[in-house]
């Protein structure tokens, strides 16, 4: 009996570790370990064995059933991987071939700086405010203390519609607009982005540009103010890193005035093409609002201050992205547009 | 402006680098534009006189010259030029030298005749046409006969500058001259400013009061005039190291007379003219308006037609000037003239920038008049220019000024408190240093009580409040010397109206749809009106007209986005960008009336394009062309996440647009947005020949409509239930309409309508289709059962069947 089981058991091994397929090793779990297999047959034998050998014999069975148990297991665990690196063999694409692609739009690029620059003020508390793009010469030059023969008005060529009406130049409309809407004296603190327009057209001047200014008036308000506001709003846009050059200037709404400049993005200041070899690069102009200003728009100068910047959204848009051409901007060339 | 360094350092010593000057005055506000350093490449150029010239043996157009060089001797030279005689001064390239356009000289033999050199011209040198003389500027440039031999070319030019170029702001009139920036330069520098020594020895034969009289009439634009009346002219070329000085400062010598008054304009920012006494008629001047007609040929040979609003200066008979602008050609300085009436006088700055614009004609002398001179001034001026050209023993200065000065221009006081003043600029400068800078600046400061007594001198016109004073102290302390603060007060909320949040979260749901932003001018042309097929009397084409347009393509503010649109659509395709999505969020303008009396209404339009294939072209996507349904899917999907709801869908037209294949969107009689597809003619007239849809969607009603945070509805707790319905009707009823008696019929447990399926064909009879919506049905309290859904599907059946003569498709 012993013999016949240990031969069994070889043959049972022999038969189990070859089986080739799943359905192979179900067939022999039958043959083997079924309720007609031969083990179960030899359980069943052990009826006619003498009570001292039952024991044993019976050990021995059950002893051979878990060994096959395992190696069923085992061998079943086997034929599945295989199966499974078979279909996953056969499965296989060519994943280099493209994706499918979902086309997502692009927004413009002055869209997207402007709108860093708006969440910048927005955060340090700033409102925007919108005006016409067609003004009044009131609100475009003379509410800004430029009169009529102003020297200054050069330095703006304006589109005109009539006499007195034309194309703001700048969005400091938006300022006058602003103060004269407001309570007398009351604090201010806006940025205004929008359109404007100049008599210009080449290749480093667009007749329309895009102008974001800011106003900011209260009791106490000091150039010191200006430069920290500046300063906070540069590193945003620019940089940790960036640094900040104001140079005296001259616009007629301000006083003092300021020309801002930062270190050079490109090089960092080392003096580069981009900078012209000075390491700086020109992008805002900035002062504390002129007393005439002030005055003209029922604001008192003795008893608040305030400062005034403006930038063209171009400009901080070529250096951020590293655009040369200006042009690019209104030429909706989609190859340019689908960078951003 | 441009100054040379010499010339600065003849008023004031300094040891800085003209680098480190530039940069110090460019930080203190005199913006120094580029620093230029004049002979810049010219080396081993020197002066040589030709004492020996004959034809070259060997070649008819070439002559072989004996050069006396001084220290490298006399040397032979072969030149083709023919201006060159024997004794000439001229310019002489040794071998081994470098001109600025990068030619090194060698020895050469040129058929024959060993050549040891060249000799230059102008041009070789890179010296300015402008600054030369015409005769010079051809052939070998011939030096005065006087000058040294053998000295470097850099040394007898006056090459051996630096010339600063400034980018002057226009407050800063006073540095429009040479002593004005010198005074700077003193100011940061810790220099001391040195002004010229203006005695004169005045021994003409008679006084300028008797010799001269002035009138003027215009008092308002004249506020002084001056003369003085120099005899015994001898006009000639002026003394070399006076016409290098205004050489170097961009302009041209032309003789003693005028370059003085050139020199005094540029180093005392005085524009001057000088007369020829005798032709002025009667000795008499008047300033006084142009009359009516009056005709002027200036300076520049040109006739000028004047206007009675422009200032002139008249003898008894004629113009003889336009004031400040330019003077006449009949009374000019020249050879023959003996005597000389010397003008410096105060004109009208605005009156100035008007004459010389209408006239076309901006001078050096204009431009400073435009930013106003310094009228106590004036004097100076005159004696500085005839002491110059009497020192040169050019002339007799008559003893007087013959000086009409009817508005006399008083210094101006500001009173300024040093503890406002540094809380306006957020610094802390003792009261001392702003006493010192001031003074430095040549302000005359009283320390009072109420504070500093600051008396502004006459030069700095632009100077008038205490936030001036406050500019002067900040850029002389260094603005990079006020330490950055932010702005005290409440915490203040920033934010951005409505309008502006909507457009943003539009551009954002457009780009997920797979629309890219452009941006296009304000400006538009009539053609753009025809070319989109607006009709003739359509308020469209009433466009605000630009009375000075940047081109001729420009002439109108737009009223519609669509043109420049579907132009950027032409001008994608030509770059081969085949498959266009793009929109526009801008603004169009609509003028209250025409011609132009008022602001123009502004409105903000969101308009797009979508043209080519639906996907990009790759291996595995379908090639389908975008079509209408595409676009009107965008347009919905863009208006759902914008939160507006309950909108009709109606066929109808709109401008560019097919007329039987048009959406507009409705909701309470306003129109929303309208989607299209681009009219065959305007297709046609854009010269596009594929198909391109249009959406246009008003902001204005956007804005009313949208609901940008959209309330949460509850998950439903229990299953829906869908089923399907198809039924055939007429192929004239619209969709629309079938739907909208779907949900005017399903009662609340229909949740959804999904049209599926859209059938012609057999077995549909001709004339009809069939329609097939997946029906959506919800409780949010129960399970439905079958016969509640089978009811709701036979009321909707019964309802479609009752009002468009639906059938159930079996």
């Amino acid at each position: 009996m012993e013999q016949e089981l240990n031969q069994l058991r070889l043959e049972a091994v022999a038969e189990l570790s070859q089986a080739a397929s799943l359905e192979a090793l179900n067939d022999l779990r039958v043959k083997f370990l079924g309720k007609k297999g031969s083990l179960t047959s030899a359980l069943r034998g052990l009826g006619g064995l003498s009570p001292e050998e039952r024991p044993r014999i019976g050990q021995i069975v059950n002893e051979i059933r878990a060994d096959l148990e395992s190696l069923l297991e085992a061998r079943q665990d086997e034929l599945k991987q295989a199966a499974l690196s078979q279909r996953l063999a056969l499965e296989k694409i060519d994943v280099t071939l493209p994706g499918r692609r979902a086309g997502i739009g692009h927004i413009h690029p002055l869209t997207l700086t402007l709108n860093r620059i708006k969440s910048v003020f927005m955060r340090m508390g700033f409102t925007v405010a919108e005006g016409p793009e067609v003004e009044t010469d009131y609100y475009n030059f003379e509410a800004l203390n430029l009169p009529p023969d102003h020297p200054a008005r050069d330095m703006q060529d304006s589109f005109y519609i009539t006499g007195d009406i034309l194309l703001r130049t700048h969005t400091s409309p938006v300022q006058v607009r602003t103060m004269q809407a407001a309570k007398p004296n009351s604090p201010i603190r806006i940025i205004a982005p929008g359109k404007v327009y100049r008599r210009d057209y080449d290749a480093t001047h667009s007749p329309v540009f895009t102008q974001v200014e800011g106003l900011v008036i209260d009791k106490g308000i000091s150039f010191a103010d200006l430069k920290g506001t500046l300063e906070l709003f540069a590193q945003e846009i620019f940089g940790n890193n960036v640094k900040l050059r104001f140079r005296p200037s001259f616009f007629p709404f301000t006083e003092p005035s300021a020309e801002v400049d930062i270190s050079c993005v490109m090089c960092g200041g080392k003096g580069c093409r981009t900078c012209s070899g000075t390491g700086w690069l020109e992008i805002l102009g900035s002062g504390m609002v002129h007393p005439r200003v002030l005055e003209m728009s029922n604001y008192d100068p003795e008893v608040v201050s305030g400062f005034a910047f403006g930038m063209g959204v171009e400009r901080v848009a070529m250096l951020v992205y590293g655009i040369d051409d200006l042009r690019l901007f209104y030429d909706n060339d989609l190859r340019f547009l689908a960078q951003f | 402006m441009r100054a040379s360094i010499k010339w600065l350092k003849d008023y004031v010593e300094f040891s800085q680098t003209p680098e480190e000057l530039a940069d110090m005055l460019t930080m203190a506000g005199v913006a120094v534009d580029s620093v230029e350093y004049l002979g810049q490449g010219i080396e081993k150029v020197v002066t040589g006189r030709i004492v020996e010239i004959s034809s070259h043996p060997n070649a008819d157009r070439l002559h072989v010259c004996k050069v006396d060089a001084g220290d490298a001797g006399v040397i032979t030279v072969v030149t083709g030029a023919d201006n060159v005689e024997r004794n000439n001064v001229v310019p002489v390239a040794l071998v081994g030298s470098k001109l600025p356009n990068g030619l090194e000289i060698q020895p050469t033999d040129l058929r024959g005749v060993a050549s040891q050199g060249m000799l230059c011209s102008t041009e070789e040198l890179n010296l300015d046409n402008k600054i030369v003389p015409p005769e010079a500027r051809e052939g070998i440039y011939i030096l005065p006969d006087d000058t040294a031999v053998g000295i470097d070319i850099r040394m007898a030019l006056g090459l051996d500058d630096v010339v600063l170029e400034f980018e002057l702001t226009p407050n800063r009139a006073d540095c429009f001259s040479v002593i004005g920036l010198a005074r700077e330069v003193a100011v940061l520098t810790g220099g001391t400013l040195k002004k010229p020594m203006l005695s004169l020895r005045e021994d003409g034969d008679g006084s300028a009061s008797s010799l001269a009289q002035v009138v003027i009439e215009e008092p308002s634009l004249c506020p002084r005039f001056a003369a003085r009346i120099l005899k015994e002219v001898k006009v000639g070329p002026s003394p070399v190291w006076l016409q290098q000085r205004i050489q170097a400062a961009g302009m041209r010598p032309i003789n003693n007379v005028v370059d003085v008054t050139n020199f005094v304009m540029l180093e005392m920012g005085q524009p001057m003219h000088a007369y020829d006494y005798n032709l002025l008629s009667r000795h008499r001047i008047i300033v006084r308006r142009a009359n009516l007609g009056e005709r002027l040929t200036s300076l520049d040979g040109v006739k000028r037609d004047l206007t009675t609003d422009m200032l002139v200066i008249a003898d008894e008979v004629q113009a003889v000037g336009v004031a400040g602008v330019m003077g006449g050609l009949a009374t000019e300085v020249t050879a023959q003239t003996q005597n000389v009436f010397l003008e410096a006088a105060s004109f009208n700055g605005a009156s100035i920038r008007r004459t010389s614009r209408a006239l076309g004609l901006r001078s050096e002398a204009s431009g400073r008049f435009e930013r106003g001179v310094d009228t106590v001034n004036i004097i100076r001026a005159l004696d500085r220019a005839a002491k110059l050209l009497a020192d040169m023993g050019a002339c007799k200065v008559c003893p007087g000024i013959i000086d009409n000065y009817p508005i006399v221009q008083l210094p101006k006081q500001v009173v300024v408190s040093p503890e406002k003043l540094n809380r306006y600029l957020g610094v802390d400068i003792p009261q001392v240093r702003m006493v010192e800078i001031l003074r430095n600046l040549e302000f005359e400061v009283d320390i009072k009580s109420e504070g500093l007594q600051v008396t502004v001198p006459t030069w700095r016109g632009d100077v008038t409040t205490g936030a001036d004073i406050s500019e002067e102290i900040a850029r002389i302390h260094g603005y990079d010397n006020i330490l950055a603060t932010t702005p005290l007060g409440k915490v203040v909320r920033g934010e951005e109206s409505y309008v502006q949040t909507l457009a943003d979260k539009a551009k954002n749901i457009l780009s997920g749809l797979g629309f890219s932003e452009i941006m296009t001018f304000s400006f538009t042309h009539p053609s753009v009106f025809y070319k989109l097929n607006i009709p003739e009397n359509d308020q469209l084409r009433i466009a605000v007209p630009v009375m000075n347009p940047i081109t001729d393509d420009f002439p109108l503010l737009r009223t519609t986005l669509l043109g420049g649109l579907l132009q950027t659509v032409v001008n994608n395709l030509a770059r081969k960008n085949d498959d266009l999505a793009i929109y526009e969020l801008g603004t169009i303008y609509r003028p209250a009336s025409l011609p132009v009396e008022s602001l123009p209404t502004e409105t903000m339009m969101l308009s797009g394009a979508l043209s080519g294939k639906r996907y990009p072209q790759v291996w595995n996507q379908s090639r389908d062309m975008t079509d209408f349904y595409d676009a009107k899917g965008m347009v919905e999907v863009l208006l759902e996440k914008l939160g507006v709801t309950g909108y009709q869908v109606v066929a109808g037209e709109y401008l560019a647009m097919h007329p039987g294949k048009t959406a507009l969107f409705m909701k309470d009689d306003k129109l929303i947005a309208a989607v299209g597809e681009a009219h065959p003619k305007v297709l046609d007239a854009f010269g596009l020949n594929r198909a391109v849809c249009l959406f246009e969607i008003a902001v204005a009603e956007l804005e009313k409509q949208a609901a940008l945070i959209g309330r949460y509805q509850p998950l439903p707790r229990f299953p829906a239930v869908s089923r399907d319905l198809a039924v055939v009707l007429p192929v004239t009823v619209p969709a629309g309409e079938a739907t909208q008696a779907i949900a005017a019929s399903g009662g609340e447990l229909l949740s959804n309508i999904r049209l599926f399926d859209v059938y012609t064909g057999e077995p549909v009879p001709a004339g009809f289709r069939s329609l097939a919506f997946a029906l959506t049905f919800q409780a949010t309290d129960r399970t439905l059962t079958d016969e509640e859904i089978d009811g709701c599907h036979q009321t909707i059946l019964n309802y479609l069947e009752k009002t468009l003569s639906a059938k159930l498709r079996m």
